[in-house]
């Protein structure tokens, strides 16, 4: 996987103040369940996102733990309540200690 | 098809590279390494009611509040995009603590979980799950008061999880 950690994060075009927003982020990850086998019959190491936090502004509005049973490259929505100008952060985590962050800005109008 | 847009944002090849590989990996194991158990076998499959019993005891779980927007056929059991939205008010005092989201036909039942403040104002999350086989997709929400809402829908997988 070339671009493991790749995000991409999604807002609406024009937020209105105190409008309830959805919020598209998508990740370039493998999610490797760990008990698959390659071709010469080494088992490839588990390798998949656990742990996602939100951050809107200074707060952590949501977190999400995952499993191996979100699907390779997650893409997920999920809303955010847009009152005040601030950075919008989501931070992936995977279980090899591998960090993915990226920051869009929420400017409602 | 002899398409030669090869570049275009997001690589398709990598896309369906990952998704094929994600796809074989669920048919052999469908395991979650983080759970405690290593040395279970494959086959042994997790009961939607144990699981349901690990994360929330006793306690009772009330039909209603939670949609389910799923595919009612899913061509490939590696990426079923599933939808969960509670119609539960998300105010200071009265709001939906976290989602969960179970695959009942998965070896590992539990997928994933989300945790939510008011400051999301909507309980909905969507995300694209993987599925071994053709099972009902359960989702539970639980609000700050404590309180357990369930709802299911079956997922017809067609591919079940790559082989199936």
């Amino acid at each position: 996987m070339a671009e493991v950690g790749k995000i991409r994060i999604k807002l609406p075009q024009t937020i209105k103040k105190d409008e309830v927003v959805s919020v598209k982020a998508l990740v370039m990850h493998p999610m490797e369940t760990g008990l698959r086998k390659d071709k010469a019959g080494k088992p490839i190491p588990a390798h998949y996102i656990n742990d996602v936090k939100v951050y809107y502004g200074n707060d952590l509005i949501s977190s999400m733990e995952w499993t191996t049973a979100v699907s390779a490259d997650p893409f997920i929505t999920f809303y955010v309540k847009a009152d005040k100008a601030a950075p919008l952060k989501i931070v992936y985590k995977d279980n090899k200690g591998g960090t993915y962050e990226d920051t869009v800005q929420v400017n409602p109008q | 098809m002899k398409d030669s847009k090869e570049s275009t944002g997001l690589s398709r090849r990598e896309f369906i590279k990952a998704t094929g590989v994600a796809c074989a990996a669920f048919f052999m194991a469908g395991t979650v390494p983080g759970l405690l158990k290593p040395a279970l076998a494959a086959e042994e499959k997790e009961d939607i009611k144990d699981v349901l019993k690990k994360f929330f005891g006793d306690r009772k779980i009330e039909t209603g509040h939670v949609d389910l927007k799923v595919p009612i056929i899913a061509e490939n059991g590696a990426v079923v995009p599933i939808t969960v939205t509670s119609d539960l008010p998300m105010t200071p005092d009265n709001y939906v603590k976290k989602i969960y989201v179970f695959a009942e036909g998965n070896l590992r039942p539990f997928t994933a979980s989300m945790e939510l403040t008011p400051a999301n104002g909507k309980a909905e999350l969507a995300l694209r799950i993987k599925m071994r086989q053709t099972s009902d997709v359960r989702a539970v929400v639980e609000t700050n008061t404590g309180k357990l809402y369930q709802g299911s829908k079956p997922v017809k997988v067609t591919i079940g999880g790559c082989g199936g």
